[in-house]
């Protein structure tokens, strides 16, 4: 493995695979603040043209977090296929990049290979695409999978109905459900994030939007948002939901601060396939974003690239219905400003279509971050050109539990209209009927939840 | 956590029980300041419905209606400790029978810690409106509703504005105002008597009881109750029939929604062949309602309670929870029947302005009127006080109860907006030894008596019972 | 000049017009529940914008007033959209210019952001600190964007601060109690006045010792660890501004911990947030704040060790 490059007439040396993968990453604050990023622009780009010449056998064999420590490494390896593997494992990062751009690669050959990756060569080749490379790659994959409807058809965006309320008001949140429907949102899920984490609040707020979904039979998902020990506990109450949903890391330390492990997933996993209310067999529900390992003080030395990959290798294993990256969530320590946050989107969702799992994204920026809501547009618009399963739909972008910004529920429309999509089929048809929306377009009655009233089962 | 309520209603025809169960929770998470609520009510048991035993027509039968409460106890499975709160009311007629009272403080201690004894006429209409669901109705939108509890001796009525009452009154209207015992009118109510002369009907006891023409005064008895409601100016007979001392209803828009409840409510939505099944001429009654133009023409709401209305809005709906950030000497708690002097909101600003002696003048007062030494004195207070403000009202109080005559009396303190626990504590550094009660978010209105139970949720809050006595 | 009640109303429903482009219907200015006609021709007739309206009669499109307004074309169910309104905070009934927000709206979510983004960059006023008798000391961050992008020079102070602290403050306190700006200045400028002296107050009721409070300038929260050894306090809290939302810039947040020391995991801190106006008052968050320290004190615990 070479480790050292020449760049206009200066020699740069790096200490290791990790000190590569590090430093070829673009300018992240989260890199810089773990003392790991590049320390000039030069050094950066002398990082991606070593890593670039890298061989997949390298990546394979030096994953960020030793395997025999990491459950996260072990489901990773374990999980390859490993006839594919054998088959690029010479490969360079840089010939695995022009061969998923060239057009001779077909959607199901990227997929194909996707078996024999490794979240840390998934992550290299990111590291040395650029915006539109990543865009234009992206574009060629779709990722589907089926709960109640299917997800990520090409030709759809989606997007998570996102009902929050301050106080977890029954009431609110469906007054905010309401309204986006009456918007065409919710395809994806519609997915609430409980203030309090208890069972029995949960499994209120649970049967709530199972109550709302059945009453004006909306083909579509429902979840609520707690901690994935809590939702288990709501279901054995006999709560109903259609997904369990959990916040995921990149190493077995990531997740064990957030409170869970593979064990904990397995049981969730198995639980809904006897106990849960959606179709399947797609029926969980993962978020990420890059720099939460950081944040645990469990990122191994590694950057939060790499650390991101690892996510998406940890969630293929559970044949997710919906994964996304929070990308602006995390804050400025992590994700300076727009650009920085714009990568990342850009980044997280090509990583996780390229391992195999069916993407959307939070295009969200928090109110100590350099980035407003034109910057989040503009993701938005990026991510559905590039193929993105869904985005998030808030009333009027303001989330006023979780307060943070992300997408308002009028934003899928537009971008639906500019791009030529369309939500789920199903969905759509139940738009139809509902009045709310005529080939593609919302029509005069949209954007007024009061459509539903004396409506319904 | 989970308690359990029971509601014993003692009426002029039934005597009734039920014990549900209330979940109580802390809404907020476990990062911020405690909200605790009841976030579920459920009915566990409903009791039979029974007769109430009267030893003669001044006296209930004490032992009979225990045998019925120990019996149906029984039926339920629970002991009365395990019963937290709820309430024993006598209504009707039969609270102003003369071993009422005795009954009823007999039935209370019985019947569990917490559960509170009650009589009176309005708060008769307003937990009757809550049980049958109006109250909830007009607060879910935001509205107007009346409830009409129609039972044996009267009947009852209460509008609500959003889920409060406004007015409320009775009249001496109901089923069992005229008795029929083997074909045979056996009893006349006075009031009944007044209705009959009044449209020339002459009826009599001993006389066949004939359902056309007992139906005569039953026609007029419902146009009377919709008269109250909606055009009570109009009909002089209404005066004649009012109950006595009862309050005077606002009149009510005729799009408002109208809930009825009792006895005889039942008697309108059913469907008996019998005229006489109960001995009586709720049947009868009923029927007239549901014919009468009156009732085609209004905005009639399903009632969610019929003949269980009163009992299950004492049991159920009665108790309420104290705001989470509170002071209180724990050792003066339960406390119950506690009355309550309400200050007006121009009564608190003359006594932020510096006017203690009015206030304790006005307490001195209040307290010659009740011969306990317990008494409560309460107020709006204001939305996000500053600091300031608390400590000026902290020395305002201390200085009331420093007075001669409320020197010795415990500090009991009923807010409704959020300042409770900063007065308290102000108030405790300025008496440390005085006992002292200090509890937001209940609203209360003049001439409000109030149950305040013993701590709940880790002492986080109390279990607070608001009776209101008088609406108006 | 004095004006009757009726010509008051007239103006600001001329005022309102103006700005906003939309005639207002009814008797009060901005009536909750009225629904606003937005987008070209809603407003018939000439229009003429005026810059001699008197300063406190303009319209404030962020006011609470406002912003209750329902901006639907033609909702179905006025009634009803008004009680969905009620329900919650959420921007609901927002309306559109096809699949686009209408101009208000948009406009008022960037005023609202731009509030949050000025309190998270300000500086806590100097003379509040003065008059809440606060001195001030630092952490080792120099300037906000070293304190937004460096979390962990947030959470030490720099060597000045801990001389200073070492010198001014009582030592060996049963509490110490300090504020510290956090991600919002605003937060501070708005609680500060009534919840130091109401913590102060209820800790006196119950005969708690207190140290000496102090500022410390770009504080993160684990800064009180360091506090906490160099003044030996048992319960060590910080007041601190939390990261604004749109709804609020002002919320607040009480940590603290008991027998705090450098390097103790986050689970061992007990916070109590959404400290203002519209959340859980400053007066009442104060004296709960008291009785927490008092329960601390005689539990000798704090964070998960610690059941409330």
């Amino acid at each position: 493995m070479r480790l050292k490059t020449k760049l206009a007439g200066e020699i740069h040396r790096f200490r290791d695979l990790k000190d590569v993968m590090n430093k070829a990453n673009e300018e992240k604050s989260g890199d810089v603040l773990a003392g790991i990023a590049a320390e000039s622009q030069l050094q950066r780009i002398a990082a991606k043209e070593v890593l670039s010449n890298v061989l997949l056998s390298d990546l394979y064999n030096h994953p960020a977090v030793p395997y025999e420590e990491d459950e996260v490494t072990r489901l990773n390896i374990d999980g390859l296929n490993m006839t594919i593997y054998e088959k690029i494992k010479n490969w360079s990062v840089a010939e695995l990049r022009e061969w998923i751009l060239s057009y001779e690669t077909s959607e199901e050959d990227i997929k194909r290979i996707s078996r024999g990756l490794t979240a840390e060569m998934v992550a290299a080749v990111a590291k040395i695409m650029s915006n539109l490379d990543l865009i234009y790659a992206c574009n060629k994959i779709r990722i589907s999978a089926h709960c109640n409807t299917t997800i990520g058809l090409r030709g759809t965006l989606s997007t998570r109905l996102q009902p929050n309320h301050p106080t977890d008001n029954v009431e609110g949140i469906i007054a905010s459900a309401l309204e986006g429907l009456s918007y065409g949102v919710g395809d994806a899920l519609i997915g609430l994030n409980p203030v309090n984490d208890t069972a029995d609040n949960i499994a209120r707020c649970m049967n709530a939007l199972h109550e709302l979904k059945e009453k004006y039979e909306i083909p579509t998902q429902t979840c609520v948002l707690g901690h994935i020990t809590s939702q288990i506990e709501a279901v054995k109450k006999g709560a109903a939901t259609d997904t369990i949903f959990q916040s995921i890391a990149g190493s077995q330390k990531g997740n064990e601060a957030f409170g869970f492990n593979t064990e904990i997933v397995m049981e969730a996993w198995d639980l809904m396939k006897h106990r849960g209310y959606g179709t399947g067999p797609n029926v969980m529900y993962f978020e990420t974003g890059q720099g939460s390992e950081l944040s645990s003080e469990a990122n191994f030395g590694a950057d939060q690239v790499t650390m991101e990959a690892r996510c998406y290798g940890f969630a293929r294993n559970f044949n997710p219905f919906m994964v996304n990256t929070v990308v602006g969530f995390i804050g400025p320590e992590y994700l300076y400003d727009s650009r920085q946050v714009i990568r990342a989107g850009l980044e997280d969702h090509f990583m996780g279509k390229l391992t195999g799992i069916p993407m959307g994204c939070d295009c969200c920026y928090t109110n100590h971050m350099m980035a407003d809501q034109n910057d989040i547009e503009n993701l938005t618009t990026l991510l559905s050109a590039a193929g993105c399963n869904y985005v998030i739909g808030i009333p009027a972008s303001d989330d006023v539990m979780l307060n943070y910004q992300t997408n308002s529920y009028h934003d899928a429309n537009a971008v639906r209209e500019i791009l030529g999509l369309r939500p789920i089929r199903e969905f759509e048809i139940w738009c139809e009927k509902m009045g709310i929306m005529e080939n593609g377009r919302l029509t005069k009655y949209a954007g007024d939840p009061t459509i539903f009233m004396g409506r319904g089962k | 956590m989970e308690i359990l309520s029971i509601g014993i209603d003692v009426g002029t025809t039934t005597t009734q029980l039920v014990i549900s169960r209330l979940v109580i929770e802390n809404k907020a998470s476990a990062f911020t300041v405690p909200r605790i609520h009841i976030v579920s009510k459920e009915i566990l048991y409903r009791s039979k419905v029974y007769f109430t035993p009267f030893l003669n027509e001044v006296d209930i039968d004490e032992d009979g209606v225990f045998a019925i409460i120990q019996a149906e106890y029984a039926a339920a499975g629970v002991t009365p400790d395990e019963i937290s709160t709820g309430a024993a009311i006598i209504t009707g007629e039969a609270a102003r029978k003369q071993n009422a009272e005795r009954i009823l403080n007999r039935l209370s201690s019985f019947a569990g810690q917490f559960v509170v004894s009650t009589a009176g006429p309005d708060l008769e209409s307003i937990i009757a409106g809550k049980g049958s669901g109006a109250a909830a109705w007009s607060k879910e939108h935001r509205c107007v509703s009346v409830n009409a509890d129609i039972g044996g001796g009267t009947t009852n009525i209460a509008v609500y504005e959003n889920g409060e009452v406004a007015s409320c009154t009775c009249l001496d209207i109901g089923g069992r105002q005229v008795r029929v015992d083997a074909g045979i009118i056996s009893y006349i109510s006075p009031s009944a008597r007044r209705i009959s002369d009044a449209v020339g009907l002459g009826l009599e006891t001993g006389q066949q009881a004939d359902p056309s023409k007992l139906s005569i005064l039953t026609d007029r008895m419902a146009e009377l109750i919709f008269l109250q409601i909606f055009d009570p100016d109009s009909d002089p007979l209404l005066q004649a029939v009012k109950t006595k001392n009862a309050g005077s209803l606002q009149r009510a828009s005729r799009d408002t929604a109208v809930f009825f409840s009792g006895g005889v409510a039942a008697c309108i939505f059913g469907n008996s062949d019998d005229d006489f099944p109960y001995g009586d001429i709720g049947v009868l009654l009923g029927r007239s309602i549901r014919r009468c133009s009156w009732f085609s023409s209004s905005k009639v709401e399903h009632s969610a309670e019929m003949i269980r209305a009163t009992v299950v809005g004492a049991g159920v709906h009665l108790v309420s929870i104290s705001g989470s950030t509170i002071t209180y000497t724990p050792e003066l708690l339960p406390l119950k029947n506690v009355p309550v002097l309400k200050l007006s909101d121009e009564e608190v600003r003359r006594w932020r302005s510096g006017d203690d002696a009015y206030v304790a003048d006005r307490l001195l007062w209040f307290s010659g009127t009740t011969d306990d030494r317990i008494l409560a004195l309460g107020w709006n207070g204001w939305r996000s006080p500053r600091f300031a403000e608390i400590l000026e009202m902290a020395d305002h109080v201390v200085n009331v109860y420093s007075r001669p005559g409320l020197e010795q009396i415990p500090v009991i303190l009923i807010i409704e907006e959020d300042m409770a626990k900063s007065l308290g504590q102000s108030i405790r550094r300025k008496m440390p030894d005085r006992q002292l009660i200090c509890i937001d978010s209940i609203g209360i209105r003049e001439g409000d008596y109030v149950d305040l139970g013993s701590p709940i949720m880790n002492g986080v809050a109390i279990p607070v019972v608001v009776k209101t006595l008088v609406v108006g | 000049m004095t004006m009757n009640q009726n010509q008051l109303e007239a103006l600001i429903r001329e005022v309102i017009t103006e700005v906003l482009g939309s005639p207002a219907k009814n008797d009060s200015a901005v009536p909750a529940g009225d629904v606003w006609k937005t987008g070209p021709g809603s407003t018939d007739g000439a229009r003429e914008e005026r810059d001699d309206i008197p300063d406190d009669q303009l319209v404030d499109i962020t006011s609470p007033e406002v912003r209750q307004r329902i901006l639907i074309a033609n909702p179905m169910d006025v009634e009803m959209m008004d009680r969905m309104r009620q329900m919650t905070n959420a921007r609901i009934g927002a309306g559109r210019s096809g699949p686009r927000l209408n101009t208000v709206t948009m406009l008022t979510l960037r005023a609202n952001h731009a509030t949050a983004r000025d309190s998270v960059f300000s500086e806590v006023d100097p003379a509040l600190l003065e008059e809440m008798n606060l001195f001030s000391v630092q952490t080792r961050c120099t300037d906000k964007n070293n304190y937004l992008t460096r979390p962990d020079l947030g959470r030490r102070l720099n060597e000045e601060g801990r001389r200073i602290i070492d010198q001014k403050c009582k030592k060996h306190v049963q509490a110490q109690i300090y504020v510290s700006d956090g991600l919002s200045s605003k937060a501070v400028e708005a609680n500060v006045r009534d919840i130091l002296p109401a913590i102060m107050n209820g800790l006196e009721s119950f005969g708690i010792s207190t140290g000496t409070p102090f500022f410390v300038k770009f504080g993160r929260v684990g800064v009180m660890d360091e506090i906490s050894e160099i003044v030996d306090a048992e319960v060590t809290c910080v007041l601190l501004g939390e990261r604004p939302g749109l709804s609020t810039a002002e919320s607040m947040s009480a940590y603290l911990v008991y027998r705090a020391t450098i390097g103790n995991p986050e689970s061992v801190r007990t916070v109590v947030s959404n400290i203002h106006r519209d959340g859980i008052n400053s007066v009442e968050a104060g004296a709960y704040v008291a009785e927490i320290i008092r329960i601390m004190l005689e539990k000798k615990a704090s964070g998960v060790d610690l059941s409330l």
